[in-house]
This record gives C-alpha cells, sequence and structure tokens, in this order.
C-alpha cells in the first residue's frame, strides 16, 4: 500500500491540521502528546499451528497478525568448500570415520570460516499481505522490503538460523494486515512482527555436529529464538522495532494517523535495534531505574508524504465562485485557473501543498529524537517488553 | 505505460547510440581496493537526449573500478508525458508521476528475470519519492508521466567468487544513478522542476587489513573494501539545500550521532559532485 | 508514557449464565431445530419474557420465521417465502413494528439515505453537471449543479460557464453539508445545498462515526445542529452531527450577521450576502484556544463512538462539559486534551453514571 494513495481531504481541513499541528506543542487532531502512540492490544503465541505468532490492535479497528514459520533446509556450500562436504555425503556408509575426519578439519578450518557462519539473508523470507491491495504493489513490496531491511541490518539475526555448516533454518514471516488499512501501518506490521519474533520458538536440536540434524519431540522444551535470561526471564537481545516520524511546521510527530501524514513535510521510518552488547552492566546496577538501552541506528527510508498529492486551496481573492460579484469571465486568467492557483503566494489559512524535500538538518532531528536515550524508541522497546511472550 | 500507443515516432531519421568497445582503451591497473580519495566519485558520463522517440530521456555511465572484471554501471532513462491520464483514472489536480526500474537479464551476475522483482520494484518506490520532491506537480493538472529506466549493466564484481549482502550495497549505488539520470531526462522532458535532484552515496567502509579503522567514503564500490558497515544513499537539491530522500542502511551504535551526521553530509557532498555533471550535461545539451 | 500496550479484551461481555439454561430448555421441547420461541406467538413485540435479557428479545437471524399471521405486513429487512404467508426475517437485527408493518433493523449497516436527512458528505467526483458524494451510504449520493445556490444571487439562471466551472464550487476531496431532497429506487440519495445553512466546510475538524450501529453513533434527532460554547477561553463552536454518522466541528463565525452590518442590506438580500463565502477554501483565523476546544471536542464524539455510546446534541454537550472537569482534575490542566483508550472509557463510565 502506498503511502502516496490518493488522501481524499479538503483544503480547508488540510489547511486546520497544518496550522494545529504547527502550534507549539501541537494539536493533534486525536489530542494525543507528538510523542504518543495510539493506544494498542496485543497477545502472542495466537496461532498454535506456527513457531511464533502475535496479534496487535488498534482501538479503531485495525488489526495486524504475525505468523512465523520454520523450515529447517540445506545451506548452499560455497564452490570453495564443498570439496569436504560432497565427500562426505559420497561416503555415507563410513560416516563414523568421516565423522572424525570433519572433526579435525572442523578446528582447522574453525578460524578460517568464522566470518562465513553469518548466514545469509535468503534465510528470512518476509512478506506483507494488505487487504485491498496487490501483493505486488510497489507500496507493499515498500513496506515489506523496509522490515526485513530492519531485522536483516546488523547480520546478527540470520546467525540464530544456524543449525549446523550444513543445515540452517528458513524462516517464513508473514506479516497480515487483518483490516483494510485506516493509516500507514508500517508502526503496526512493525510492532506486530516483533512480539512475533520474541514469542518464537524453534525445536530443540538434539544431533550434534554437521550430521543431519534431529529435534526433540518436546514442545515444551524447545527454546526461544531470542534466548532468556534464566535468572531474570527477560529477553536479552531484542528484534528491531521501525517507527514512523514525521515533521510538521517544526514540531516532530510519532506514529501519525492518515490526516496527519496528509499535511507532513518529511515522514522518516527508522529502525532501531536494541544493542545488547554492555548492556549486562547497565542493567545490573540499576534495576528500577533504567538509564536507557544502547539503541543502535539500523535503517532510514524517507517515506513519500502524501502531503505532496493534496489539492491546493484558492484563496477567496482568486476565487470566482467567491463574492456577489456577478460571475463572468472576462479575465484572461480565468481561462486556466489551475495555472492561477498555482503561482499565488502562500495566504494565511490556504492550504499549498509542500514543494522540494526537507533540510537535512530536520531530518537529523528527526533521527535524533528517535535515538535519543530514555527517548522514544526507548519507551517503545520498554512497553513491548511488558507484553507477555511466554 | 499503459498504453504506449499513443506516443509517436520521431518525425526524422534517427540514430541509435554506438556504444564503444572497450577494447582500445588501455588496460586498467589491476589494483586491489580503492584508488580515489574518500571524497571523489568516479567518473560519470551523462546525455540527454539519446532516445528520439521519448519526451525526454538520458544515459549515465559510472566509470569501473581499476580492479579488472569490474564493469561500470550504465543506465538508460526514457521519459513519456507529460501526457493526459487515461478516462477511467480519476481526477488529479498534480501530475501523476510513475517510475519503473528494471535491470536488463544480463546487467548482473546472476540472472535476473523479465517481471520485476521486489527489489526493482524497491527502487522504483525510492526514486519516485526522490523525484517528487523535485518535480513542481501542480504545473501539469490532469496529466501523467512515467518514468522508465533500464539498468543495461549492474555494477557489480564478476570475478569474486563471495557476493555476501554486496547485492544490498550495490542498490543504493544504482538507486543514485538513477536518480541523477531521471533528473536529466525529466528536465529533457521539458517538466518543470524546482532544481536538478542528483543521488549521492557515502559509506562507512573497513578496509581490509589488520589495523584499518572505519573510514567514510563516498561513491563506494563493496567489493574494494573488506566490510561495508552503514551506507547512505541521498537525493539532494542544492540550490535549495533540501534532502527529498534519504536512505540509510547499516549498523551504526545510536550513542554516536556524529557519526550519522557525517555520513549524510558525505553523501550530500556526493550529490552535489554527481549535480556539476548533470548540471554540465544540461548545458551541453543546449549548445 | 508515550504507548501503552493493553491485553486484549472481550467486546462484549459473555452472556450471563441463566440465559443459555434458558434457551436449552426452549430447544429440548423442539425436535432439534433451531427454532425461536416468540415467534410461534405471532406477536413480534410481545412482552419479554423476565428471565431473558430484554436486549435479545427481539432479536431475530436471517430465515426466523417472525409470524404465519397473514393480518401484518412485511417491510425492510424481511421476505415471505413462496407459498406461505410466514413473515420471515431476512438480516440480522430487532424486529421492529409501526401498525401493521414488521420490518428488521440490522444490527450494524450502513446508511441508509432518508429524505430530509441532514448529512456531511465528501465530494468524490466532479461529473459534468453533477458531484458525487460520498455520504457513507451504499451508493454515492448525487449532487446536481442545479440544486445549489450559485454566487451571485439565487435567481440566476445556470449556464454552461457554471457548468464549466463547476469545479470553482466544489472540488474533489471538497466537504459538504447538504440535506437529502430525494431518493431513488436502488438507494441513491439526491442532494441540495439550497439554503444558508448548508455549503461547503471549513475552518474545523471531520470525524467519521459511521457503521457502528447497536445503539453507538449518531442517531436521529430533533438538532443536529448547533452551536455551542468552548470552556477554557476558547470561542464558540459550531457542531454538525450529519445523520449518515459524518461529524463537522467547527469555528462559529458569525458571518451573516457581521455581513448585513457592513453592507446595510436587507434581509432579502441576505441570501446573496451569504452565498459570498459559501464556497471559499480559505480558512479564517482560529486561536489556538478555540482550536484546542475544537480538538477536545473531536475527542469526545470519538469517545462515545468507541464507548458504545449514541452521539446526539445532549451526550455531546455533556461529554464535553465531563471532559472539560476530567482536564482541569489531570496533571497539566486544560492543556490535557486526549481522550482516547482508558481517558475515554472513564470518561463515558462518567456519562453513564449520571
Amino acid at each position: 500500500m502506498a503511502s502516496s494513495q490518493h488522501v481524499l481531504l479538503s483544503p480547508a481541513e488540510l489547511s486546520y491540521l497544518h496550522s494545529s499541528l504547527s502550534l507549539t506543542p501541537p494539536l493533534r487532531p486525536d489530542g494525543r502528546s507528538p510523542t504518543q502512540y495510539r493506544p494498542l492490544s496485543a497477545e502472542t503465541g495466537i496461532l498454535p499451528g506456527t513457531n511464533g505468532s502475535a496479534r496487535i490492535c488498534f482501538a479503531d479497528g485495525t488489526e495486524a497478525i504475525v505468523g512465523v514459520k520454520a523450515e529447517v533446509e540445506k545451506t548452499k556450500r560455497r564452490w570453495d568448500d564443498d570439496t569436504i562436504f560432497s565427500e562426505n555425503n559420497h561416503h555415507q556408509q563410513q560416516q563414523q570415520q568421516q565423522q572424525q575426519q570433519q572433526e579435525g578439519e572442523e578446528e582447522n578450518e574453525g578460524r578460517n570460516n568464522n566470518d562465513e557462519e553469518g548466514g545469509s539473508s535468503d534465510w528470512v523470507e518476509l512478506t506483507v499481505e494488505i487487504p485491498g491491495y496487490r501483493d505486488d504493489d510497489s507500496g507493499t513490496v515498500f513496506l515489506g522490503q523496509m522490515l526485513s531491511e530492519a531485522l536483516l541490518a546488523d547480520g546478527g539475526f540470520v546467525k540464530r538460523l544456524r543449525i549446523n555448516r550444513r543445515f540452517h533454518w528458513k524462516l517464513f514471516l508473514d506479516i497480515l494486515l487483518i483490516s483494510p488499512p485506516l493509516s500507514y501501518p508500517l508502526p503496526l506490521l512493525s510492532l506486530t512482527t516483533h512480539l512475533a519474533l520474541l514469542a518464537t520458538r524453534l525445536p530443540k536440536l538434539k544431533s550434534e555436529g554437521d550430521e543431519d540434524p534431529f529435534f526433540d519431540d518436546d514442545w515444551a522444551a524447545a527454546p526461544y529464538l531470542y534466548a532468556r535470561d534464566p535468572a531474570t526471564k527477560r529477553v536479552a537481545e531484542r528484534p528491531p522495532v521501525t517507527l514512523l516520524v514525521m515533521a510538521v511546521g517544526g514540531n516532530i510527530i510519532f506514529d501519525p494517523s492518515k490526516e496527519e501524514l496528509a499535511v507532513a513535510d518529511v515522514v522518516l521510518a527508522v529502525s532501531v535495534g536494541d544493542d545488547a552488547q554492555g548492556k549486562g552492566e547497565d542493567r545490573m546496577d540499576v534495576d528500577g531505574s533504567n538509564p536507557g538501552r544502547n539503541l543502535k541506528l539500523l535503517s532510514i527510508r524517507t517515506v513519500d508524504p502524501p502531503s505532496r498529492l493534496t489539492p491546493p486551496g484558492v484563496a477567496n481573492a482568486a476565487n470566482s465562485a467567491y463574492g456577489h460579484a456577478q460571475v463572468v469571465n472576462t479575465g484572461a486568467n480565468q481561462k486556466m485557473p489551475e495555472a492561477r492557483q498555482t503561482e499565488s503566494e502562500a495566504v494565511e489559512g490556504v492550504w499549498k501543498p509542500p514543494r522540494g524535500g526537507a533540510k537535512a538538518v530536520v531530518m537529523g532531528a528527526l533521527v535524533q529524537k528517535v535515538l535519543v536515550r530514555g527517548g522514544v524508541a526507548d519507551e517503545v522497546l520498554d512497553a513491548l517488553e511488558g507484553v507477555d511472550t511466554s | 505505460m499503459a498504453d504506449r500507443r499513443r506516443i509517436n515516432g520521431p518525425p526524422g531519421a534517427t540514430m541509435a547510440p554506438v556504444f564503444e568497445d572497450d577494447a582500445g582503451q588501455p588496460e586498467i591497473k589491476n589494483g586491489k581496493g580503492r584508488d580515489r580519495a574518500p571524497n571523489v566519485i568516479r567518473k560519470t558520463f551523462l546525455k540527454t537526449g539519446v532516445t528520439p522517440s521519448a519526451s525526454g530521456s538520458a544515459y549515465l555511465e559510472f566509470e569501473g573500478s581499476s580492479k579488472s572484471g569490474v564493469s561500470g554501471l550504465k543506465l538508460s532513462c526514457t521519459v513519456h508525458g507529460p501526457r493526459s491520464l487515461p478516462r477511467s483514472s480519476p481526477f488529479s489536480p498534480h501530475i501523476v508521476l510513475s517510475a519503473h526500474v528494471k535491470y536488463a537479464p544480463f546487467a548482473t551476475k546472476q540472472r535476473r528475470g523479465y517481471l520485476r522483482d521486489p527489489s526493482e520494484r524497491d527502487l522504483g518506490t525510492h526514486l519516485e519519492t526522490a523525484l517528487r520532491g523535485a518535480i513542481i506537480a501542480d504545473r501539469w493538472p490532469k496529466s501523467g508521466v512515467d518514468i522508465i529506466i533500464s539498468i543495461i549493466e549492474g555494477d557489480q564484481d564478476r570475478e569474486t567468487s563471495k557476493s555476501q549482502g554486496d547485492e544490498t550495497w550495490d542498490m543504493m549505488n544504482v538507486l543514485s544513478g538513477c536518480i541523477t539520470v531521471a533528473s536529466a531526462a525529466l528536465a529533457d522532458a521539458g517538466i518543470d522542476c524546482v532544481d536538478t535532484v542528483a543521488g549521492g552515496v557515502a559509506a562507512l567502509v573497513q578496509d581490509a587489513g589488520e589495523d584499518s579503522t572505519p573510514r567514510i567514503v563516498v561513491d563506494p564500490i563493496p567489493s574494494d573494501h573488506e566490510k561495508v558497515l552503514g551506507a547512505c544513499c541521498v537525493a539532494y537539491l542544492p540550490t535549495r539545500d533540501e534532502v527529498t530522500n534519504l536512505w540509510f542502511k547499516g549498523d551504526l551504535p545510536a550513542s554516536d550521532a556524529g557519526l550519522y551526521t557525517q555520513l549524510v553530509e558525505n553523501g550530500i557532498q556526493a550529490s552535489r559532485n554527481a549535480n556539476r555533471v548533470l548540471v554540465e550535461c544540461l548545458g551541453e545539451a543546449t549548445s | 508514557m508515550p504507548i501503552t500496550i493493553l491485553p486484549p479484551k472481550f467486546s462484549h461481555p459473555p452472556p450471563p449464565p441463566q440465559d443459555i439454561s434458558d434457551s436449552d430448555s426452549d430447544l429440548s421441547s423442539d425436535d432439534g431445530g433451531a427454532h425461536l420461541d416468540f415467534a410461534s406467538l405471532g406477536l413480534p413485540n410481545r412482552k419479554p419474557n423476565p428471565a431473558n435479557n430484554p436486549l435479545f428479545t427481539n432479536l431475530v437471524t436471517p430465515g426466523t420465521l417472525i409470524t404465519p399471521d397473514p393480518q401484518w405486513m412485511r417491510g425492510h429487512g424481511t421476505y415471505i417465502p413462496p407459498h406461505t404467508t410466514h413473515i420471515t426475517s431476512s438480516l440480522a437485527g430487532i424486529i421492529t413494528r409501526t401498525n401493521k408493518l414488521i420490518s428488521v433493523s440490522p444490527l450494524r449497516a450502513r446508511y441508509t439515505p432518508e429524505v430530509g436527512d441532514l448529512v456531511v458528505g465528501r465530494i468524490v467526483e466532479v461529473q459534468a453537471k453533477r458531484w458525487r458524494v460520498d455520504v457513507g451510504s451504499v451508493q454515492l449520493a448525487s449532487l446536481p449543479l442545479s440544486a445549489i445556490n450559485l454566487p451571485g444571487g439565487i435567481l440566476r439562471k445556470r449556464t454552461e460557464t457554471d457548468e464549466l466551472q463547476i469545479r470553482t464550487f466544489f472540488a474533489e476531496g471538497d466537504l459538504v453539508v447538504a440535506e437529502v431532497q430525494q431518493l431513488f429506487q436502488d438507494g441513491g440519495a439526491v442532494l441540495h445545498t439550497r439554503s444558508l445553512k448548508y455549503g461547503k466546510l471549513r475552518n474545523g475538524l471531520f470525524a467519521a462515526v459511521s457503521g457502528v450501529g447497536g445503539g453507538s453513533g449518531v442517531v436521529r434527532s430533533r438538532r443536529q445542529v448547533w452551536t455551542m460554547e468552548g470552556q477554557n477561553g476558547g470561542g464558540k463552536m459550531d457542531v454538525i452531527l450529519g445523520v449518515n454518522g459524518y461529524v463537522w466541528i467547527s469555528k462559529h463565525v458569525e458571518q451573516v450577521a457581521k455581513e448585513l452590518e457592513q453592507k446595510h442590506m436587507g434581509i432579502t438580500n441576505m441570501e446573496e450576502n451569504v452565498s459570498a463565502g459559501v464556497y471559499s477554501s480559505q480558512n479564517d483565523p482560529i486561536d489556538s484556544d478555540t482550536m484546542r476546544e475544537i480538538t477536545r471536542l473531536r475527542g469526545v464524539v470519538t469517545a462515545l463512538v468507541e464507548n458504545g455510546c449514541r452521539v446526539d446534541e445532549d451526550m455531546v454537550i455533556r461529554g464535553y462539559a465531563e471532559a472539560c472537569e476530567m482536564a482541569m482534575l489531570s496533571e497539566t490542566g486544560p492543556e490535557d486534551i486526549y481522550l482516547g483508550g482508558q481517558r475515554g472509557e472513564e470518561l463515558t463510565r462518567a456519562l453513564r453514571g449520571n
């Protein structure tokens, strides 16, 4: 779904929205504070047929479901080391012997292949389905790419999917929006994906080393994809979240609704991860008063603001239907009313769609506002931590 | 894109562009790694009006890497329009812009199909965002314009065996090229723009070697470096000093805000350089 | 706290246990068919059984036999199967009886226009001689060029010039307040704006609360349009509750009186004067206090709908007073205008308690 889908708002509404959002503090149409999210209800583990699932609803009835399924897949070898394994395959009957040989090799190769353990981004397949939009719609594709980009950005995620040198998990993330989108669904989809990944469990591996994997039947023993700290039951590292943030008239607004997006100067989607490194000691000493997380910036995308496609307003002075002057179109400028409208300079109370881009400083401020310690990204992650994902 | 039958052919005879063979050129040195200064972009060739049957067109070529076997980027862009929207489409007070980016099947190491895959659609969306900010859309109500970019040759190292994640960084380079070439083609088609928008890429890279610290370079070639830690592609309007599209990908600690700002600034610098080529090319076209 | 994440809650409380046992005994007396007890009695609105939840007494589902008695006439939401005289429900809804006419009004449905309804609509299409207006109904309503007051006096003949300039009156996306003048057989409505109080909307905020049903949302009432005093320094506000569930809240503009004063014109010229501003898309200057109160009032309307209350003049005015009180008690004082989520629940609880 494109963010720039046709927004049908009248120029008078747009002008009102723009001026109310430009006040300090901004007045949002639904009365939220600039950093406030719409209230939402969340649950996880709703689909027993998946490895992990989550559901989030907004009060307006917008609802998203994410199901995560995993399959074992053979890892494609690179040309330079597949000799070892083809040999292994040919001599299945001598597995015992081979095994030993292999262990020896592993020791040798261990250092050389260190970087190779990263895995590949093909191991994750993420699809987004939005009712009323084709799945190859460029906007839907954009959403899917944005979400998978955040997930794969640091390469840490795919490492979790590695089983051994020959096999890996292939993870299918299916993101479904249940209701037609009433606003740009990015924050909703991102939060739901986050929770679904937290709730994802993969069967416990019983085999060892590089033999064909087989797993424990007991689902209760299955470990989480994102491991819990056994002592605190806390998730040590967390999947990324993508926040939608926009700027209008000097104000920065989070989780904008459709009406707010229609007057935005610039809209950014910022993906943020929680850096697990070094957080341990932070957490230890001040468990109650959280000093903030070590966030990391994973991706930024500019979302095309629909404001550029809104209809311009007509100032009373230029409006032929205004006033009780007899309507006669004698003036030359009446022949091309549209051209005339665009050239009129800004009049207070008349909507004019923005032109051009945004200053790099403004974009920097948006990103900074997301990332600042104890800021919105922090609080969103804290709130997500409060959701029961077991 | 829907109805190409309406575009009439050119009135006179046209000459197809001739691509010169590489063989005549002097042997490029077989170095490893980047041989440009960190703030210098590759040599760029840009020419407008290459496709006479389109309303506007442009062709862009980036110089290849100093390594052999790495070909540069070759992009061709055609602009069709402004033309009237089909009757079935709703009224629009603005020009309706749609961008299609397609890799030629032979453009990359791995063959691409004829249908656009998600990454190509993604590039198209980025390009639309970058261009929407640049054009003055309300000058052309009730009309549409299609921008079609074919990537004739992708910017890829065909000799390295490993292809870990390079495609994702290549996409940034391709996008910056797409923005620049589309901007030239739009100007060639006579569509009002507030400014010439050009794309630039900056990346935080780590070179091979034990003691190398990450550094920021513009217009990176991923295979020249050991590891790319993060990159951003910026579409920038130089005279208005505004950014119409920003795409960042990577892994930066949030505590170091300066790194992000530097990266974007370098992206803008790269875009300014590309813009100089663009302005010069448009100037040449008129003379 | 910028974000609240709650566990999911049931939107409807599960029915009390005695209901279930009651219906069980009903079913056991039959031979397994899903046969409703009251239907056999013939009268659609018989006195409810006190053991039953009165809300569900007259509830029917499609295919339920309402009455076999031929003396009743069938209305909306019902049908008569061939070769019978049985009036059968075709909707899930509540039976209503008007004299001898039995109809079923659905629990939740899109707006069905009726002549004389005041509606707020959005122009979605401009055609040669008319506009197509979204009023939240099954069909787009149509507003013919001949049904608007043209600028420069109402008694002017419509010319081709007007047809060519049709977009200068209303363009795509514009909001209009209009009245349903006429209905087509297919459910489509024809609107008109031939009055001082109708026309293009500006200076305010829009809220769509249509299609909720179940007793909430905008209901037809005596007054759909009123002006109310804003608290906390806000000016006067106009509220338009379209019967179709589209709501417009705006700053009150004393246009009529002001223009009359300025131009010293008689009442006969009033029509002409008012039409001056009627096609304007330029907002008047609005002070931030009024904007805040408009936003608060919009919050009241959406909170009422979200929590299943009806929206009419009485509820909105009481809700607004309550919201102002709540804001005074909160830490940030009158600046606090948020009425979503739990705050909205609090508000409606307070209203129901009164």
